[in-house]
């Protein structure tokens, strides 16, 4: 039966040829849309490793000419005081310009003994930037006092690049980096999304800030309880501002900030899918529209069919059947395609994402080829082979 | 002829409604999602408020230097102190404008907050730039010189902060706790202007960073050089390209210097997609024609399809025609221009179709101040692409007709 129907289709090979090429280029562009679902999908079902609720950043730029490091030492701690007296605030951090859903990033390598990994996220904290964002360290401790007289620099690292410089082997207490700037690891924490629910968190260490300098001081993260108001933000905007070293203040909240965040991802994603939507509606009608007009053109083929005793539901299954095949054999080439994207590592992802979307593809460009014959299917079953033998 | 083919074509589309309409379908679709697209570009790289004179404006957005031995590199935005000694040494030149990137900042208006975006500017970057003075005027050089506290706010600005009043020249508006004196209110700049968005322009001097002092390359300013004429621009291009190439980089992890003084979009690619010499905007056509022919691949293909489908039908016209002594380049011919005035009716319900898109687009607020348009650029351009989608989908199926065998399609009736 099969064979058969291979023969048929050789038979017009012109016409499905250009069928096949329809169906093919439609499931390269499904495939690439669910890459993104499914990618966006995993990475929205991992936690998010923090608290952003209530959590409110300060936004500013300073030119603070204080030289002498005690002094300066001094200075920030009294600009945090000052924040932290109000009643509302339960914590404050000093953090580098990275802090969650903003688009800065800073990016940095991590060295242990033969492994190299690039692209970690490099973060400048202060001692309770963990207890303002609720993060849950694994490992360790956080930063604090007894770090200040440390001779190499402590650093905390997310789990994630934990799993690529150790394994399952000891992390703390080892030292990581090149020569000249090594680290020694005190602590391990959740991984945080922090470019929002759809990305990933990626990998991520955490340095603390040097006391005696300017940097990673440029925003301030605050936790507030739930009795801040919009009154609270314009005094806290005020007592920001009457410092003269200070300009161009802001304050964002850390969930307005996330939303925005999503956004990013979100609009885009939907752009796309309205645009495959409508491709495939496109598709969907065109491939409707031949094989309808292909069953108009056989009718006294299936007439004979017919009148040599084959039943409806035969004549409207091989019609069918010889759809599914001819989407089975652009779906072979179109998986042959998609499975470099896996074996090459194109873009970074996880070989499950593409194997979840070419699993998901196929199942669906079936299911469109098997609503679309269907319709048609039905209607060569309702030729009567009187009528169609009379045309002939 | 054409006036016949034309009459054909109509009653062919007339006869087989449901092909029709999924030709139409998928050609205006895709003709408005091409047309949504030129738009945006067309938008973000022709704009002409408030640069009217960008023919004869180059504009410096972005500097990259590199250092070859220990692959230090950093990117970014120039410093005022670069612009102001270097850019400002030309000759050519006649007025060189000099801005911030905007800052976030934001006021409070009975503790309603107001996001407000700081830019500082200098005097000249008025002149070279043309903002529409909704009301009072720019602060003048003057004013720079003496760092006095005034500000144009744009027309948003005004709204959020005054409320409804009618005139604010000369009343006080607050940002990081300090007063500025309105000086005038611009009309709105949308955001992919990045060079000149803002909803408040300050003289430079007023800032609390010391511009003057700091002598680093690195900063937040970007510059436009504007030449007496058009035809000045290849000479001032070279001029600055010159004066970079000497200037000694005072840090010394780097050793290469990159910074160009460039046409408006290509100094936009620049930011995204430049590398070192390289501009981008060879990587921007590339990528651009890889998407929108992939994305034309689909609805081809598609109405190739139905094409030939629709052909077969017509055999025994074809037949017919052949037989009276028609030879194939007639056929092909009318076929092609059968084809060509359905992609075009198809072509004038997607120009109705991105009208409408853009209306929501516009309305949604996802972009601040967007107002994307059609105009003549992008008329042509669809014009343009209803011509090769047409001719694309029009060609196979032509080729396949002119060779059916007459005796065959005679036969087929």
């Amino acid at each position: 039966m099969i064979k058969h129907l291979f023969k048929l289709i050789w038979n017009k090979k012109k016409q499905n040829f250009l069928l096949i090429t329809e169906i093919f280029v439609s499931f390269m562009v499904i495939f690439a849309v669910f890459t993104l679902v499914v990618n966006y999908y995993q990475n929205f079902k991992q936690p998010m490793g923090f608290e952003y609720d209530r959590v409110w950043v300060i936004n500013y730029q300073s030119d603070v000419k204080i030289k002498d490091k005690d002094s300066l030492d001094i200075y920030y701690k009294t600009m945090l005081g000052n924040i932290k007296a109000m009643p509302p605030v339960q914590g404050v951090s000093f953090a580098s310009s990275n802090v969650p859903f903003s688009t800065n990033t800073h990016m940095n390598n991590a060295d242990y003994k033969k492994v190299h990994v690039n692209r970690v996220n490099y973060y400048t904290v202060g001692d309770t930037y963990n207890k303002v964002l609720g993060m849950k360290l694994t490992e360790g401790r956080w930063f604090g006092k007894q770090d200040d007289a440390a001779t190499v620099k402590p650093t905390i690292i997310n789990q994630s690049l934990r799993q690529q410089l150790f394994g399952s082997g000891k992390a703390i207490g080892e030292k990581i980096g090149g020569e000249g700037s090594k680290r020694s690891v005190i602590g391990v924490v959740q991984d945080v999304k922090a470019k929002g629910d759809y990305q990933e968190a990626g990998l991520a260490m955490y340095e603390r800030i040097d006391t005696s300098s300017n940097d990673g001081r440029g925003r301030i993260l605050v936790k507030i309880n739930d009795k801040a108001d919009a009154a609270f933000e314009s005094r806290l905007y005020k007592l920001m501002a009457s410092n003269s070293n200070n300009s161009g203040i802001e304050i964002e909240h850390l969930t307005d900030k996330r939303k925005t965040m999503n956004n990013t991802t979100l609009i885009p994603m939907m752009i796309l899918l309205i645009v495959a939507c409508f491709l495939i509606i496109n598709v969907a009608l065109g491939l409707f529209g031949v094989l309808w007009y292909n069953i108009n053109k056989r009718k006294g083929e299936i007439g004979l069919r017919r009148a040599i005793g084959a039943s409806g539901n035969s004549v409207s299954g091989q019609l069918v059947t010889e759809s599914m095949i001819l989407a089975t054999l652009a779906l072979i080439i179109g998986t042959f395609f998609a499975i470099q994207f896996p074996l090459l590592n194109v873009f970074g992802l996880a070989a499950s994402v593409y194997l979840v979307a070419i699993a998901l593809s196929v199942i669906f460009i079936y299911l469109l080829v098997l609503v679309c014959s269907l319709y048609p299917g039905k209607q060569a079953a309702a030729i009567l082979p009187a009528v169609a033998l009379h045309e002939e | 002829m054409l006036k016949n083919y034309f009459k054909i074509a109509l009653a062919v589309l007339k006869r087989r409604k449901f092909f029709t309409f999924i030709s139409l379908f998928g050609i205006s679709f895709t003709l408005t999602v091409l047309m949504v697209l030129t738009a945006f570009i067309d938008k973000v790289g022709n704009s002409n408020y408030p640069d009217k004179k960008r023919d004869r404006s180059l504009y410096i957005l972005n500097m990259e230097m590199t250092g070859s031995k220990n692959g230090a590199m950093t990117k970014g935005p120039h410093s005022f102190y670069f612009l102001d000694h270097y850019a400002k040494s030309l000759k050519t030149p006649e007025k060189v404008a000099i801005s911030s990137m905007f800052d976030f900042s934001s006021a409070y208006v009975n503790n309603k907050k107001v996001p407000i975006n700081l830019k500082f500017t200098n005097a000249d970057y008025w002149e070279v730039l043309d903002y529409d003075f909704l009301e009072g005027k720019p602060f003048s050089k003057q004013q720079v010189d003496n760092a006095e506290k005034v500000a144009v706010i744009s027309e948003d600005t005004k709204k959020a902060y005054f409320g409804d009043a009618l005139s604010v020249v000369g009343k006080y508006i607050e940002a990081d706790n300090i007063k500025y004196r309105v000086s005038g209110v611009v009309k709105n700049v949308p955001i992919t202007q990045m060079m000149m968005y803002g909803d408040m322009y300050l003289p430079y001097t007023v800032s609390k960073n010391d511009y003057k002092k700091d002598q680093g390359f690195n900063g937040n300013f970007s510059g436009i050089l504007l030449a007496k004429s058009a035809n000045d621009l290849p000479k001032m291009q070279k001029e600055y390209t010159n004066m970079v190439s000497r200037i000694k980089i005072p840090d010394k992890e780097f050793d290469h210097l990159y910074s160009f003084a460039d046409s408006y979009f290509t100094s936009l690619i620049r930011v995204i997609l430049g590398d070192g010499p390289n501009s981008g905007v060879s990587k921007l056509v590339i990528g651009l024609s890889i998407f929108v022919f992939l994305f034309m691949l689909l609805p081809t293909i598609n109405l190739v399809n139905i094409n030939i489908t629709r052909i077969m039908e017509r055999s025994s016209e074809i037949g017919v025609r052949k037989a009276f002594g028609a030879s194939s380049q007639t056929l092909v011919y009318q076929f092609i221009v059968e084809n060509i005035i359905l992609t075009l009716l198809g072509g004038i319900i997607g120009v109705v179709l991105s009208v409408i898109v853009m209306q929501i687009i516009n309305n949604s607020g996802l972009i601040a101040n967007l107002n994307l348009s059609l105009n003549y650029v992008v008329l042509f351009c669809s014009l343009l692409a209803c011509l090769v989608f047409g001719l694309l989908s029009g060609v196979y199926p032509a080729w396949r007709m002119s060779r059916l065998n007459v005796v065959n399609a005679l036969k087929a009736q």
